[in-house]
């Protein structure tokens, strides 16, 4: 991996996880990484809150698993107080339902709990300096998002996955995927990896990271958006 | 309930009928009773014998005033049986009848009229007042309107006065004709009722019943031109057109016919045959009493008479009297025929028509006797009235026809409506119960699916793992990797359990990503080639687990035994087949040797139960694995994975 440690001052990690003993391997991972530093962890949703009122992190990582909430509440509330850290989920599975709500809910990347340490600690290089991480099913299910035909209806149906205000609404504010963007999802769902995509897209490696976490970023103004259409139209607002 | 209002509903028509019958009755009464003017019964007659027919003079002959007799109005000779007939009305021996008639001293100015109940001339009619003509008959000889009241305005002038006297002359064939009523006088408030009382009944009443059904027997035509297999409609036509027919004689002849005397004797006299014969074959459709030997019985002596009377040969018109007698013995078979028929079938219609036509006969009877001169000629002709009867009874049995086929229609659609409600509920539940079933077998499935794969990899994984633990050969054991291994093998479960839609290149991204960092810690180069692949209509989750295991196998057996550095995984689209070439430059592997494990045989059952094939390809260095699958849907097969 390219990305190394250049910042002076340690990037201010913030981890909530109710599972101890993850508790434990995480910061034993940082211990070994100079250029990250744990400043704090919650086990509970309202330890994290109380977290949130306090200076701004820069990596934020999340189990969405918590005892008495879920995480992707704290993922959104995160977003607002500290717009420019970056939140990762914490899931074993990567499934595409969990991690896809925790990208509308603001965040730009994913941790997988059973990595070794040190790739957790390269995750979290990568996703503070821009990278994120994004499977195939997860691309194809941002693809089918972003297409307005019968194929979301048809996901609807078949994965019981809502998809708010997905007809005949005024879409204006809502945005779409580049050419660009919609190559990169569609080279991800058939398997081929970052630097496989950006040489058969004849990109550098940061350009396909950048249309990653582009793509992520519509996702969530998108989900916002629709949130906002879908109170219109049963008069919320 | 229903069947109680439907006969209220049925009995309804009966009692409108009824009360307007009363009431118009009753208005004919009141009218009657308002009504005056002079009645002049007594008359002096004188005949006077000729040939052929001549104009009458302007003025009344004095020697009318001579060699007669003093006769009581209304006056009828007897009409002879058969009078002589000849070929031109010129030739034909005929006759003057005159009637010499005293008015009575009238002091009245207004403007008076005469009115006539009834003429019988057979021939042309002329009237005087004071000696001069006022008034005579310019049409036909033999159908002239003789059974329209003559109403006569009198002259009306500065030197009129009431006339003294009236003179009536007719010429008329010798033998038959010449008949004459009373003759009222009086002013128009006097006779107006009388007049038009008698009016009503005698020709309108006539006039608008006919043709009225002639309307509607019309619309039964078109009725019966869109439904052919229901030839009462046709009848009902038939009914109605020669009942048109035979009613013209009450209610034309005032003016010109457009066809001859001759014609018009022969249609009128005739249409009576017919009637009684589609009387016959109408109540036939009613009581289903199909009688061939009679029908044909009827149909030739009608056919017979029709033939007889055609012009130029018998004269219909003067041999009336006789012919009517036929008709009414036919008339009388075909109404007692009706009648037992209807009551064997008991048909409530046919009997209606049957005992109507008997009435009719009854009519009939009275009307030849009127024909005949045999009773006073100032009575009306009863059958126009039955005519009319006829007219009401064909109305309701096709209305009634029509009530019962919206009800049958209004029951159907009502039986069909309940049946199909019946049906769609029976559907509703079987395609519950299917779908439970389907549900049930699904969950089944779904938990055989599983419970198979936890028990050939997990399952076994950590059973031999926890042995080693227990036995504390733990040492021996990378617990690591196995953990990873079992950590990999329940993301691949998972995995399968999202639907890939006929994308078999998304499920194998899926496996790449997974295996990835296993791949990338053993320093493992994989190379990516993914062609373009149809969808495969077939892969569902528990195809998608199967070949997910099968490649992760493959991946197994390299890093754990082929020492590789590179692999190279390709996907192609080849005719009817998509080809997952696995291919690694390890130390190369031989498939023909017994296997050792579970693995290798586990790999080509699970190939083999998604109805594709998985064969080594020799290879210059390495191993190269090839799993072929098929486009279609494949066979059926059971799979026998794993087990003892």
């Amino acid at each position: 991996m390219s990305i190394e440690a250049t910042s002076p001052t340690p990037l201010k990690v913030v981890l909530v996880e109710d599972d101890v003993a993850f508790q434990e391997a995480f910061r034993t991972a940082l211990v070994d990484a100079p250029d990250l530093s744990m400043v704090g962890v919650a086990a509970t949703a309202a330890e994290a809150r109380a977290l949130l009122t306090g200076p701004a992190a820069d990596v934020l990582v999340v189990d969405l698993g918590l005892p008495d909430g879920s995480g992707i509440d704290i993922i959104g509330e995160a977003h607002a107080h500290w717009p420019l850290c970056a939140i990762m989920v914490s899931t074993t599975f990567a499934d595409e339902r969990h991690v896809i709500a925790s990208i509308e809910a603001g965040a730009s990347g994913y941790l997988l709990k059973d990595s070794p340490l040190p790739t957790i600690v390269q995750d979290i290089r990568i996703l503070h300096g821009g990278g994120s991480p994004i499977s195939p099913r997860i691309a194809r299910q941002v693809l089918m998002r972003f297409r307005p035909d019968e194929r979301q209806a048809k996901a609807v149906e078949t994965q019981g996955v809502e998809i708010p205000g997905s007809e005949g609404q005024d879409r204006s504010g809502v945005p779409n995927l580049s050419e660009r963007e919609t190559e990169t999802l569609q080279l991800i769902t058939r398997g081929f990896s970052f630097d496989e995509i950006a040489e058969l897209m004849g990109v550098s490696r940061n350009t396909v990271l950048t249309f990653v976490r582009r793509i992520y970023a519509k996702l969530e103004v998108r989900s916002k958006t629709e949130a906002v259409f879908e109170a219109r139209a049963h008069g919320l607002l | 309930m229903a069947s109680s209002r439907e006969a209220s509903d049925a009995r309804l028509p009966w009692t409108v009928g009824i009360v307007a019958l009363l009431a118009l009755v009753a208005l004919a009464l009141i009218v009657q009773a308002r009504a005056g003017g002079e009645r002049i019964v007594t008359a002096y007659l004188t005949f006077a014998d000729t040939v052929g027919y001549q104009v009458p003079s302007a003025t009344v002959p004095a020697s009318v005033l001579a060699g007669g007799k003093v006769v009581r109005l209304p006056y009828a000779p007897r009409p002879l049986w058969a009078p002589s007939v000849a070929s031109s009305p010129q030739r034909i021996a005929t006759q003057i009848t005159w009637f010499h008639l005293r008015v009575p001293r009238l002091t009245d100015d207004r403007q008076l009229y005469l009115y006539v109940p009834r003429w019988k001339s057979d021939g042309s009619l002329a009237i005087y007042a004071d000696g001069r003509l006022i008034q005579q008959s310019h049409a036909n000889l033999q159908w002239n309107g003789s059974n329209q009241p003559l109403w006569i305005a009198l002259p009306h002038t500065t030197t009129s006065q009431p006339p003294r006297t009236l003179d009536i002359r007719l010429q008329h064939v010798r033998g038959i004709g010449g008949a004459f009523s009373s003759v009222w006088i009086g002013n128009y408030r006097e006779l107006a009722p009388r007049y038009y009382l008698r009016e009503f009944f005698q020709v309108r009443l006539t006039a608008f019943s006919s043709a009225a059904f002639l309307a509607t027997g019309i619309f039964g035509f078109f009725v019966w031109l869109t439904r052919r297999n229901e030839p009462i409609y046709l009848l009902f036509f038939a009914m109605s057109v020669v009942c048109f027919l035979r009613m013209l004689h009450t209610f034309v002849g005032v003016h010109p016919l457009i066809v001859s005397d001759a014609w018009f004797g022969w249609i009128t006299v005739n249409s009576l045959y017919c009637m009684i014969a589609v009387l016959h074959l109408f109540a036939a459709r009613l009581h289903h009493a199909h009688q061939p030997r009679l029908t044909f019985l009827i149909l030739a002596n009608g056919a017979a008479w029709a033939i007889a009377t055609l012009p130029g040969l018998l004269d219909p018109t003067l041999l009336a009297g006789l012919i009517y007698i036929n008709i009414l013995v036919q008339g009388l078979i075909v109404g007692l025929n009706g009648l037992r028929q209807s009551i064997k079938a008991r048909s409530r219609f046919a009997m209606m028509l049957s005992v109507w036509c008997l009435v009719t006969l009854l009519a009939g009877v009275y009307d030849w006797s009127l024909q005949q001169n045999r009773v006073n000629i100032e009575s009306v002709f009863l059958t126009n009235f039955t005519g009319v009867g006829f007219t009401l009874l064909f109305w309701y049995i096709m209305f009634r026809r029509y009530i019962e086929a919206l009800q049958t229609a209004t029951r159907a659609k009502a039986d069909l409506a309940r049946r199909l409600a019946q049906r769609e509920a029976e559907l509703t539940a079987s395609h519950e119960r299917l779908r439970e079933i389907e549900h049930r077998e699904l969950l089944h499935q779904e938990r055989q699916r599983l419970m198979q794969d936890m028990h050939d990899g997990l399952g076994s994984t950590l059973v031999s793992a926890l042995r080693a633990f227990e036995s504390d050969r733990a040492g021996d054991l990378d617990a690591v990797a196995m953990l990873r291994g079992c950590i990999d093998d329940l993301k691949l479960t998972i995995d399968s359990m999202e639907p890939v839609e006929t994308d078999l290149l998304l499920l194998l991204a899926t496996l790449r990503f997974r295996l990835q960092p296993r791949l990338e810690a053993s320093g493992l180069k994989l190379t990516w080639d993914a062609g373009e692949v149809p969808p495969l209509e077939w892969l569902d989750q528990r195809h998608a687990l199967h070949i997910l295991r099968i490649l992760q196998e493959a991946f197994a057996n390299i890093l754990k035994h082929a020492a590789a550095r590179e692999v190279a995984v390709s996907v192609r689209a080849e005719a009817d087949r998509v080809l997952v070439r696995v291919q690694d430059d390890g130390c190369g592997f031989d498939p023909t040797r017994p296997a050792t494990g579970r693995g290798l045989a586990n790999q080509q059952r699970r190939a083999e139960a998604i109805g594709g094939t998985l064969h080594w390809e020799p290879s210059a260095s390495g191993s190269c694995l090839v799993l072929v699958l098929p486009v279609e849907k494949p066979p059926l097969v059971i799979p026998r994975l794993g087990g003892p």
